[in-house]
């Protein structure tokens, strides 16, 4: 079982972004800034809605093939749940830069660089959703997002949240699920081999994950709920992270 | 396709009346940094350096790779700098722009070309392997003095990165993992820092040291001196601008020296402190394979 | 910790019907960080804190940013990029399309007489046309009544201070230091630091500030930005006050 750690945030790290935030979780460390909306070039202009650019940044070395599939990823998930009707030929600029990712090993004394896990997805669209909060961009919902990769150990199949890179190295499939504040799913990205009830069942365990926020005097329960421990409580952290970022705002009323 | 707005009239034209005198936006002295803070991260060779709201994180990593064949007794290394919208929404990617052009550049004449690493120790079998070790700079935010906030940077994540051991037996080469043993630091040989001046006035006589983002939007010229603790001098440049006099150019070397040996406390400080914070037990000394000197 | 009666809602989130104005007569108004969705949806679209006036039968969400979006009837302070055969075009924000200022829209101004502005001069004018399809439009004098009431040019040097949306709005307020918390600028003209400056406040995050001394521009200008950016209380802010006043001599 990996062991949780909880998720950490901080917002508006960049002081020149109109947005920013640093996420970190599971090893993963990314720094998001968001501008905008701000005048679109001609060739990405939309006369009916705001386009969306998301650039990602690996830590060490330039980014390929793989940064470019992240992107196309985020960029349509993020298009669902910001309201680009109110901008009509204007440009909403995300930049997501990796600091920092577990698999550092050397792998036959090759580092493997520029070359994005799949599982880093979970933190870059999580932190492009801290980044677009704390810039205020109009949003129509907010939403959580996790990785599950379903690994087969001594003949035992196990649901494993936000897998280490060890676990994704031996896991058949690997999974990354984001759904909305209205628990709606917005993204599901697999790799791997997997049957229909496998993915039904990384389906179930995701949404725990992202939609289950235990109500603040729910004690008792939480402690019988077994399977509530098993992964961090997003949308409780995306809570309580907007609402420290709110309260220092509006220190003076 | 960049499209900075420039500052106003009122803005320009203010900046200038407050320099002549003597006065700067945030208060502080013509000869005054903004305060540098440096964060070493948790892996080797990540140095995050703030110079008051411009921020740079330098990332270095090696890679095992054949040597170039005109060098063959030589490892590899390179500087990567890529501004991105990060940076400010006017950088576009893969469009350099003077400013990027300016400070790679800078660097490379700074770091690379000062042998302040040196690339014979990175040389592992003569001809056939040898260590490519590649700095990628990442600038978060631009206020100003982009050059001498990515130098620290640069040699900080330098100077703390460790790459794997390595032994050779009998012309076969292991590399062991950080399991093993403990990774090694680079053959360091001098820690070279920019200090960057910006000129204004007529002729250029009024000289101010790490300027902020509007600051450089009116400056008349300006000038980068890139040197070691122990005043040698790896670089200069001034690349037009305004006409400085010789005997003011000499009097910024000196002052440079001043900051740089701070710079350099500074480095060797926090370099310590984070060798501490690893070193709780003392197992460290067990690990490493080095011989004391 | 949140209030139940002021809570902070994040984008989507659901408002409680009890905290909605039902006035017998007046229609609900919605301010910013709301949409509705008919028939009788209305949603946040910003995460900060529902504020509502059941006399006024009004709602908004209360937050801070700083990417400034044109909206009518505002005072902005822009800057002059270019001039076209009838209009000027001013920047209200960076990286976004600019707006129109017509040549005629001064105090007075007839094709003879009308200010001749260079790019990089700084206007204080009034948002008189901003949505969503069209460039937004600015003018500097009263449409209905022909007076400037303070708008035009800035040309008496001077220099104009970055702030967050929030903390211009602050400042706008009729009653800025005891709604808005800010005491500086008081402070700082007042008997503590009897200092002698003008000062104009643009929705858009700008603060210009004139006086004859340039130290008294940088000091008030200081104080402003570091209130904003550090936060500060009113009691903090009169530390910062004595601070800088003490520097000064």
């Amino acid at each position: 079982m990996t062991a949780t750690s909880e998720p950490e945030a901080a917002l508006g790290v960049l002081p020149r972004a109109d947005g920013s935030a640093k996420y970190s979780h599971a090893g993963y460390t990314v720094t998001a800034a968001v501008n905008g909306p701000i005048e679109a070039q001609r060739k990405d202009e939309n006369p009916y809605e705001a386009h969306v650019d998301v650039i990602v940044r690996p830590a060490a070395g330039v980014g390929g093939t793989r940064e470019r599939h992240l992107e196309s990823i985020l960029q349509s998930s993020l298009s669902h749940i910001i309201l680009i009707k109110n901008f009509p030929r204007s440009l909403i600029q995300i930049v997501l830069q990796v600091e920092d990712s577990p698999e550092n090993d050397y792998v036959n004394t090759k580092l493997v660089q520029g070359n994005l896990n799949f599982a880093i997805m979970p933190a870059l669209f999580q932190t492009a959703v801290l980044a677009l909060l704390s810039a205020g961009v109009p949003m129509r919902a907010t939403a959580t997002a996790t990785a599950v990769a379903v690994v087969f150990h001594d003949g035992v199949k196990r649901t494993v949240v936000d897998p280490s890179p060890r676990e994704i190295e031996i896991a058949r499939s690997v999974h990354v699920l984001a759904f909305t504040s209205h628990d709606e799913l917005l993204l599901a990205e697999s790799e791997g081999d997997f049957i229909v009830k496998e993915w039904d069942e990384v389906y179930e365990t995701a949404k725990k994950i992202c939609c289950h926020s235990a109500p603040a005097d729910d004690g008792m329960q939480m402690a019988l709920d077994e399977e509530a421990a098993a992964g961090p409580d997003m949308r409780h952290f995306l809570r309580s992270t907007m609402e420290s970022k709110v309260a220092a705002d509006l220190y003076w009323k | 396709m960049p499209r900075e707005a420039e500052p106003s009239l009122n803005e320009k034209q203010f900046v200038i009346q407050a320099l002549q005198e003597n006065l700067r936006l945030d208060g502080r002295e013509l000869e005054q940094y903004r305060p540098l803070e440096l964060t070493l991260g948790d892996q080797y060779g990540v140095a995050d350096a703030t110079l008051g709201k411009t921020r740079v994180l330098a990332k270095a990593s090696a890679e095992l790779t054949v040597p170039y064949t005109d060098r063959p007794l030589d490892g590899i290394f390179t500087i990567a700098t890529e501004l991105s919208p990060m940076t400010s929404p006017a950088f576009e990617l893969n469009r350099p722009t003077e400013t990027e052009v300016l400070l790679s550049r800078l660097l490379e004449k700074t770091v690379r070309r000062s042998n302040a690493l040196d690339t014979e120790s990175l040389c592992l079998i003569a001809g056939q392997k040898c260590w490519s070790v590649r700095v990628d700079v990442h600038v978060l935010s631009h206020d100003g003095n982009l050059i001498d906030a990515a130098c620290f940077a640069v040699v900080s994540a330098l100077r703390h990165f460790k790459k794997p051991d390595t032994s050779m037996e009998g012309g076969v080469l292991t590399v062991y993992t950080a399991a093993e043993r403990e990774p090694v630091p680079l053959s360091w040989l001098h820690s070279p820092f920019c200090v960057t001046w910006s000129f204004y006035g007529e002729q250029g006589e009024i000289a101010v040291l790490d300027a902020t983002w509007l600051e450089e939007q009116v400056r008349v010229g300006s000038c980068t001196i890139s040197l070691n603790r122990h005043g040698e001098i790896c670089q200069i440049s001034k690349l037009g601008g305004t006409p400085v006099e010789a005997v003011a150019l000499l009097q910024c070397s000196a002052v440079s020296l001043t900051k740089v040996k701070e710079f350099s406390t500074y480095l060797d400080e926090k370099l310590a402190e984070d060798a501490k914070r690893r070193n709780k037990g003392g197992l460290l000394a067990e690990l490493s394979a080095e011989n004391d000197r | 910790m949140a209030s139940t009666t002021r809570p902070t809602l994040l984008p989507g989130d659901e408002i409680p019907s009890s905290l909605i104005p039902s006035h017998p007569t007046k229609p609900l108004r919605l301010g910013p960080g709301l949409r509705h969705l008919p028939p009788s949806q209305i949603l946040p679209t910003v995460s900060g804190q529902l504020i509502t006036l059941p006399q006024k039968s009004s709602m908004w969400i209360e937050y801070n940013s700083s990417r400034y979006i044109p909206t009518q009837s505002d005072l902005v302070i822009g800057t002059i990029l270019r001039s076209g055969p009838d209009f000027y075009y001013v920047l209200l924000s960076p990286f976004t399309p600019p707006a129109t200022l017509p040549h005629l829209a001064f105090e007075g101004a007839t094709k003879k007489t009308r200010p001749q502005l260079n790019p990089g001069s700084l206007v204080y004018a009034r948002v008189t046309l901003a949505n969503k399809h069209m460039d937004p439009e600015v003018e500097c004098v009263s449409a209905t009544t022909g007076k400037a009431d303070g708008l035009g040019p800035l040309t008496n040097g001077g220099m104009v201070f970055d702030v967050s949306l929030g903390f211009a709005r602050r400042l706008l307020m009729a009653k800025s230091k005891e709604e808005g918390k800010i005491e500086v600028l008081e402070l700082l003209g007042g008997e503590e630091g009897k200092l002698s400056f003008e000062t104009a406040v643009g929705r858009n995050g700008k603060v210009w500030i004139g006086s004859e001394d340039i130290k008294t521009v940088v000091i008030v200008g200081r104080a402003l930005k570091e209130t904003d950016e550090k936060k500060l209380g009113v009691e903090a802010q009169r530390k910062l006050v004595r601070k800088l006043i003490k520097e000064m001599k």
